[in-house]
Order: structure tokens, then sequence, then C-alpha cells
């Protein structure tokens, strides 16, 4: 069982880079928590610190109620003693030891006898699918293989925290999704907390319990993946998350006007206070003619990139490209005028703040 | 009360940052390391500087002013007095007659091989290159104990010289004095142009030249406009560092010149200081490594000058071979003349002279093997031969230990300093070590020596007078070769990187184990680099040694000078040969061990 608890932590680098800024965190035992984030934004740092490689200059941090660390009362337990497991982006195997070697160094550190050490290290190349490489030295390995060694290597010690710096962000396509497998069952039988650092949001949505958005060295959302995508708690957040991205709409400096003007009617009540409104690309029909029973408006059909299982279609409303992805081929020419239409429930409101707007 | 819970509280930050120390003590190494190499590096220096304007003990007697009291004798007595010819003058602008001689040789006959190996089809040019570069391996005043040995005449004592026994009785312009030292010295530094020159040629595209020819220049042309320019900062760069050595070399001028009183820089040092006044060689010390300063500094200014506008090619340059023709047997006959002069003859005469009675005397009855083997060597007094000979034997168990000792210390150090200054990026720490590791490539051996000398003979809070002891022979020469392991040091360091040993911290392991387990065991390449090249250097070293060695901590090299002090040329002789094989060996088994290519490694070094 371990619940971290981040409070307040705070790092800069040098006197003007602020990498995380008065971070509050608790992640619950057992969970699988995504840091989700563009680079820069403060993850890997955020992580380093847990795993105590980096020190915070301020706040504090607790595993399981025992402290960690905290600025103010000097304390800092070290790196060696926190018993946590780190698998680094580039695997940082130790290229003069074999896979068997490098997988009960953490064992031999905790002192634990030879015979017990040799019977751990097999269970665990086992459970990874690796126990025919023991022997090999990380140099005769490929990019997937060393991956599953770093991660035999953090296992070993049974950690009751596993944290992931970008994991599979070095391997191809293929085994990216093959890794993400291994990971979620590992999650699911070890029952381990996991914290992952990610830039991609396909990972973070398909693996975690919950997800946490950072920017600028803040959290702008801590929720399930589900939540984060159905109800983003601010326009970056929203930006962030879906691909192709959400599409966006703005009161302008003039006032509301166009496309925008057209969904106030919709809100009497909340018109005043939206700023923007978006629509996920998915949520963005097209017909023919001005929808009865929904939002429409008129567009201009620009082209479409076929994926294989959607076409994703690019639009002119009010001189903007706007994206909607379908699941059939639309059959349009370019220049071809279309109704965009969706239902009320799917537009998400943000507010000047670009916070959410609930819809009551 | 407020007070008192704040003295607790720092109280127990304090014990905190304490019990932290085993698991991450790189802050508190890098301070350490910091300190030591101001105690050792700065302040020596700066004791020579002082030394200068003060009075010391051995002075005070002889101008009759209390010991420590400041004053301008020295620096007057150097520059400006009656006697400032002697003692400073006439080395000072013989050393730079010599030095511009040198060049003058060096320069073009490294530029001419340089181009007739990488530019030319010579037969064997690969087996050439290798060879070209041995008789800088060898220590510089292997050429000097050769010459002396064929040309030395009756104004010395001791055996005559080869050619005397054989009839003809050298003049002392050639047997001595600026001539002799001028072709030994050349003999020695022109594989070092040779490099330059050698990679700045492969360096320039042939393109670059076709390009020109096309738009219609001629071969005279293209080398004026394309060619030598681009090889300019190869020029520069080689007549600079000769120049430096030449200013940094003792041994050639000492066995050439004090003789008959030809004393350049180092040896009118040296003589200052052993008969002399030590104020007047601090002065002298500190000129050389002014001089010294400047020049590497110009170097590197103009390395970075020059660095706009060499082009390193992608794609690799290609540089087309010319064809020799007809001039193929001239061109190969020039180099095996020239391997000859410098690797064939000098050390052929040296081990031939270790064979004979008297050197020159090609009569049956006069080849022997005492001075090899012979328990009783005619007509040196209680000298055995080499290998049972009591000094020399004494003399080699000192240099192992002590270029053995030093090697490995510099590369500990070198290590650790590359630990520290890739740990603590960005830190003061780093940037100061940086330079101060550095510094002694700066500083001539000899002033070096002599700065240590002044600062660790008298004793200093805990630390005895060191003179005469094998631990400051041990200190001088790892610190003198700091600046090429810790250079290797931070280059490998950073090519580790900080994963490997941050997974280990993760998986538990202490500073102690890290080092162990991870972070030596991945270095174990450029720590062996570290501590073999001092090792190679250290066995031949002797413009930094010859201040300091005793009688009780003579090195091989040293104790050649003596023999050579005593005119017993073939046991001085069979300690050279025995040196220049324990080099061959130690670069045969570097080169085997590390994969390193030596000639290039010591195209780095000044």
């Amino acid at each position: 069982m371990a619940e971290i608890v981040l409070k307040n932590i705070r790092k800069t680098f040098g006197p003007s880079v602020v990498a995380v800024d008065n971070l509050n965190l608790t992640i619950q035992s057992g969970s699988f928590v995504s840091l989700l984030g563009p680079s820069g934004c403060g993850k890997t740092t955020t992580l380093r610190m847990i795993a105590g490689l980096d020190t915070p200059d301020g706040g504090e941090l607790y595993l399981d109620g025992k402290l960690l660390f905290s600025e103010s009362e000097g304390c800092r337990v070290p790196t060696e003693k926190r018993g946590m497991g780190l698998v680094f982006q580039n695997y940082a195997l130790w290229p003069h030891m074999t896979v068997a070697q490098n997988v009960s160094f953490g064992l031999e550190m905790r002192e634990v006898p030879k015979e017990a050490r040799k019977k751990r290290v097999e269970e665990v190349l086992e459970l990874l699918h690796i126990e025919n490489l023991k022997n090999r030295y990380p140099g005769e390995l490929s990019g997937g293989q060393q991956q599953r060694v770093a991660l035999a290597r953090m296992l070993a010690i049974n950690p009751d925290v596993l944290l992931l710096d970008e994991p599979l962000s070095n391997l191809d396509a293929k085994l990216r999704l093959e890794m993400r497998t291994e990971l979620k069952r590992l999650h699911q039988t070890l029952k381990n907390t996991i914290l992952y650092v990610t830039h991609d949001q396909l990972e973070a949505m398909t693996l975690s319990t919950h997800v946490a958005v950072m920017h600028n060295g803040r959290i702008l959302q801590y929720a399930p993946p589900l939540t984060i995508y159905r109800f983003p708690a601010d326009l970056t957040v929203a930006a962030f998350v879906g691909s192709p991205p959400m599409n966006f709409f703005s009161r302008t400096e003039e006032g509301a006007s166009g496309v925008f003007q057209s969904f106030l009617p919709l809100f009497p009540t909340l018109a005043e206070r939206i700023h923007t409104v978006g629509v996920r690309p998915e949520d963005l029909h097209l017909s023919p003619a001005p929808p009865l029973d929904s939002w429409g408006y008129p567009a201009f059909f620009e082209t479409v990139l076929p994926t294989g299982s959607d076409w994703i279609v690019s639009l002119k409303v009010d001189k903007r490209t706007v994206f909607s992805v379908l699941k059939e081929d639309p059959c349009l020419q370019p220049g071809e005028e279309v109704w965009v239409s969706t239902r009320k429930e799917n537009l998400h409101l943000f507010d000047t703040q670009q916070k959410r707007i609930e819809i009551a | 009360m407020a007070g008192v819970w704040a003295q607790k509280m720092r109280f127990r930050r304090f014990v905190n940052h304490l019990r932290l120390l085993p698991y991450d003590p790189t802050k508190t190494i890098g301070f350490l390391i910091c300190a030591a190499l101001a105690y050792l590096i700065l302040a020596p220096v700066l004791a020579l500087l002082l030394d200068t304007v003060r009075v010391n003990l051995r002075d005070s007697a002889i101008i009759g002013l209390p010991t420590g009291k400041l004053t301008t004798y020295f620096l007057q007595r150097t520059f400006l007095s009656r006697v400032s010819d002697v003692l400073f003058w006439k080395p000072f602008w013989r050393t730079l007659w010599v030095a511009g001689a040198v060049c003058a040789i060096a320069i073009p006959m490294g530029a001419l091989f340089a181009w007739i190996v990488v530019r030319t089809n010579l037969p064997g040019s690969k087996v050439v290159s290798r060879l070209m570069v041995v008789p800088y391996m060898i220590p510089s005043w292997t050429f000097a104990v050769a010459w002396i040995s064929v040309f030395k005449n009756r104004r010395l004592g001791g055996l005559s010289g080869m050619l005397e026994t054989m009839g003809f009785v050298p003049p002392d312009w050639i047997a001595y004095g600026a001539l002799p030292i001028i072709v030994c010295e050349s003999l020695h530094v022109f594989p070092f142009a040779f490099l330059l020159f050698g990679n700045a040629l492969r360096s320039v595209d042939s393109q670059l030249e076709e390009s020109a020819r096309i738009l219609g220049a001629s071969s005279f042309t293209i080398s004026r406009r394309i060619v030598l320019p681009l090889l300019k900062p190869a020029l520069l760069s080689s007549f600079l560092l000769t120049f430096s050595r030449v200013l940094g070399s003792f041994g050639t001028p000492y066995i050439l010149g004090s003789g008959v009183k030809y004393y350049l820089l180092p040896t009118a040092l040296y003589n200052s200081y052993k008969v002399g006044s030590p104020g007047v060689a601090a002065v002298i010390a500190c000129v050389t490594v002014l001089i010294g300063m400047s020049l590497v500094a110009l170097d590197m200014f103009f390395v970075r000058e020059y660095r706009r506008f060499i082009t390193m090619g992608g794609k690799g340059a290609i540089a087309r071979k010319h064809s020799l023709g007809a001039l193929t047997l001239p061109a190969v006959l020039l180099t095996l003349i020239a391997l000859c002069v410098t690797i064939l003859v000098p050390l052929g005469t040296l081990i031939l002279t270790t064979f004979m009675h008297r050197p020159g005397l090609f009569t049956v009855d006069n080849f022997t093997l005492a001075y090899w083997v012979g328990t009783n060597v005619p007509a040196m007094v209680g000298q055995k031969g080499f290998f049972l000979n009591r000094d020399i034997l004494q003399s080699l168990q000192n240099s192992v230990w002590i270029a053995g000792s030093a090697s490995l210390l510099c590369g500990l150090m070198g290590i650790l300093v590359g630990y520290v200054v890739v740990r603590l990026p960005k830190s003061k720490v780093a940037a100061y070590l940086r330079q101060v590791s550095f510094l002694p490539y700066l500083i001539p051996s000899i002033g070096f020596a002599a700065a240590s000398l002044s600062f660790f003979a008298v004793p200093r809070g805990p630390i005895p007078s060191l003179y005469g002891s094998m631990s400051l022979l041990i200190l001088v020469m790892s610190l003198k070769y700091l600046p090429f392991a810790s250079r290797s040091g931070i280059s490998a360091m950073m090519q580790m990187g900080n994963e490997p040993e941050e997974a280990a911290r993760i998986c538990g392991a202490t500073w102690l184990r890290r080092m162990g387990r991870i972070v030596l065991p991945l270095q174990k390449h450029a720590l062996l680099t570290g501590v073999l090249l001092p090792l190679i250097s250290g066995m031949k070293e002797q413009s930094l040694v010859i201040m300091l060695a005793t009688p009780g901590t003579e090195l091989m090299t040293t104790q050649i000078l003596r023999f050579i002090d005593y005119g017993y040329t073939q046991l001085a002789n069979a300690t050279v040969v025995g040196i220049v094989g324990i080099i061959f060996i130690l670069t045969f088994s570097m080169e085997r061990l590390t994969g390193a290519n030596l000639a290039s490694g010591f195209a780095s070094r000044g």
C-alpha cells in the first residue's frame, strides 16, 4: 500500500525558470496515475522529485503518511531509502552487466541471499517473458527487449511505487501497443501504485485510472481519463486532450458575431458569461440541409483525410478551418456548401478565465 | 523562546544534512578537491611570485637583509645589475634564438613529410606515419645523450666521444652549444608539426583544390590561395607549441650546454637555484611561467579564431593523393634517411656504445657485456653493469614507484574532477575546477617544479617540509599531468551521463557502492588512459623532477644526468636504452589495452 501526497511542492531552475509551481497532488494507493502535458511542463521534474533525484525548493512530500521531504524541517529521505522503482526514458541499463546482473542489482543492495535472489530474478524475467535473455548484455538487445529488462530491474525489488518516465517514447508504434498492454496487465496483477509521465495523450487515456494534466508547472485537472475527455476543466485541457483537437469559437474583440453568435440563443441564462464554445470533431456532423432539432451552421467543404477507419474532414466556417471526424466518406466536392450540426449537450463552454462553465 | 526554537530547528536541519552525506557527497567532494587544488596549485604559484620580492633564508645571509623582508633586490639583480647579463639576458636571448631556429627546422620538416605521407602515393605511408611519431615518443634528451656520445671532445672529462676515438676531434661548436641543441630539439619535435600538418591536410578536401582548378587556377595559385591559408592554424599552433617545448625542456641544454656554460632559461634557472640565489631563480621561473602561459593562451586564441573558417565536411574530406611518378624513389629515400637520422642512428648509437669499452674503437676485444651484466665495470669505481647496478636499480624502483603512484593519483583525481564537474553543472565549483585543474598545462615543467619547491620546502601547517621526499615528487608529478587526466575524465563522465548512476540510486545503492559497481567499471577505459598516459610521461619526465630529486630519490632520468656528469658514458646510455625500452613496452600495451592511437593523443599535448 502506498499513497503519495505532494503539498505545495515548488522547484525552480536558476532565477527565472519555474519548473513546478506550488503543486498539490494525492496519488491514491494502487492507482495508475499519468502526468500528461507538453514537454517542459514540469512533469519529469515532479517525478524526479518524488524519486528523490531532484530536491524541491519548498513544500512537503509524504509516502503513506511518512515524511519524505520537508523544506522547513530540512528533512530529506535519500533516493536510496525510498524503495521506489523508476524506469528511465532511455532505460539506463548498465552496459557492463548482463540482464540477470542488471535485474538482481537491487536485490543485492538489499542483501537478499543468493538463492532467493536467483529465484526472484527468474520470476521477474518470466513475468516479462524475457527469461531467454538472461545472459545477454544490454548492447545485444532490441529496444523493446531493453524496455522489458528496465521494467524487470525495477520490479525485482517489488516496489510499492513504480515511476515511469516516458518509457514508451523510444519504441516504434507496434511495440508501443504491445508494451501498453503489458503495463496494464502488470498493474492489474501487481496492484502497486504507478506514476506514469507522458506527453502522449493516448497512453495516458488508455492506461490510467487518473490523469493529471500539467501545464507550466501546474496541474490543470486531475480526474479519471473519461472525465477529462468529457468535461475538460479549462480551455488548455480541452485543447490538449483529443485528436484532432477540439474546435473552438470565441467572442472576438468587437463582440459576439457569426458562428459564435449562433450558439448564444441555446444558453439564454449564460449568454453574457460565455467566451469560448468548443466542439469535438467527432461530435460535429454534416448534413446537406439545416438540421431541424439541433444547432446548425453553414460551412464549405475543403478536403478530406481518410485514415482508414475514419474520415477527417476539414471545412471552412466563417473563413476559419474546422475539423470533423466522420465514420463514412462524405463524398463532397471542394467548395461545396454543407451544414455542420451538433447537439447542445456536446458543446463545451468556457468563460473569460478559460474555465469550464457547467450547464445546469 | 523563539530564538531557542529557531536554533533547535537549525541544529536539526544540520543533523539531517549530515545524515544524507553518505548518499550524495558530490558537493562535499567538490569542495574538498577545490580546497586541495587551491592549496597544491594556486598557493605554490603565488608563493613563487612572492619569492621574487621577499628575502628567503638562503639569500638573507648573503645580501644582509632579514628573512621575509620585502625587497626589489632580486628583480634588480636579475634584470638590471652587472651580472644580469649572465644570469638572465644571455640565456633569455639564447632561448629565443634556439627556439626560433628549432621552429625553422622542425616545422618545414614536419610539414614536408606530412604532405608526402598524406597527399602522395608513397609506398608504405601507413607504416611511415606511425614511425614518424617515434622520435616524439622517446624522451627529448635521448638525442642529446646520443650526440654527446659521438661528438664529445676532450674539453669534458670522462671517456672520449666516438669520433675522437676514431681519430677525428670535433670542434667545440659541433660538440656543444647552440648547434647540437638546435639539431637535437628539432629531431625530437618535428613529429609534432608532422601530426598537426597531417591532420590539417587530411581535413582539406581535394574538391576545394579541384574547384579552383576548374575555375582556371594554376597549381602554384592553388597552393598559395587555397591550401596554404587553410594550413595557417596548423602552422601557428606548431610554431607556438614548439616554442613552448623548447622553453620547457631541461635535459638537452643541460647535457649539451652546461659543459661550455651555454645556458638557456631552464638551465639558467636550475643553476641559479643550485649554486646561486633562490630569489633570482624565482624571478627566472616567473618569466618562464609568464612566457609559457602567453604562448598557450595565444595558441588557444588562434585555434578559436580559426575554427570559424575550418569546415569539417560532414561527408568526410576526400584527400586525393598525388602520384609521385618519377619522384617515388627520391621520396622513399628521403623518408628512409629521415627515419634513420631520427630513430635508427640515435638509438643504434646508444645501444652500440653500451657494448664497447671505448666507444668508437672497433676491435674484437673492445666489445663487452660488462656494462649490462658485469660485476665490476672497468674505469668506473664501484659501479656494476646495468642489471646489477645499485644506483640504476634504485632509480628504476624510484621511477616506477613515483611515476606509478603519481599516475594512479592523477587518474583518480581526473575521474573525481570529471565526476564533480559533470554532476554539478553550471555551478561555481565546476567552473573553478575546470580552470584550476587546467592551470598546470600553462606552466612550463621547470617553473612548476620551482613553484612547488618554494612552497613545500618549508613546513606548512600540518604538512612537514617535503623537500627531498618521495611524496613531493609524486605530488608534483600528479599535479602536472592533471590537465590531461581531468580533461579525459570530464569528457568520459559527460559521455556516460547521469542515468546509470541514478538507476543505481533508485535500486538503493549508496555512493560508495555506486562508484564501485557502476561508475568506475563504466569508466574503466577512461581511467586506464588517465593512468597510463601519465605513467608513460612520468617514466621519461626530467624537466619536472630535476630540481626535486635528491640522492635518496633519484629517478632513472636524473640518474642519467649524474652518470653523464661523472663521465660514465656507457652506464648513462644503457639507462637511456632501458627507459626507451620501458616506454615502448608501455606505449604498446596501452595501445593494445585501450585501442587508443597514441599519435593522436600526443598531438594535443604541449
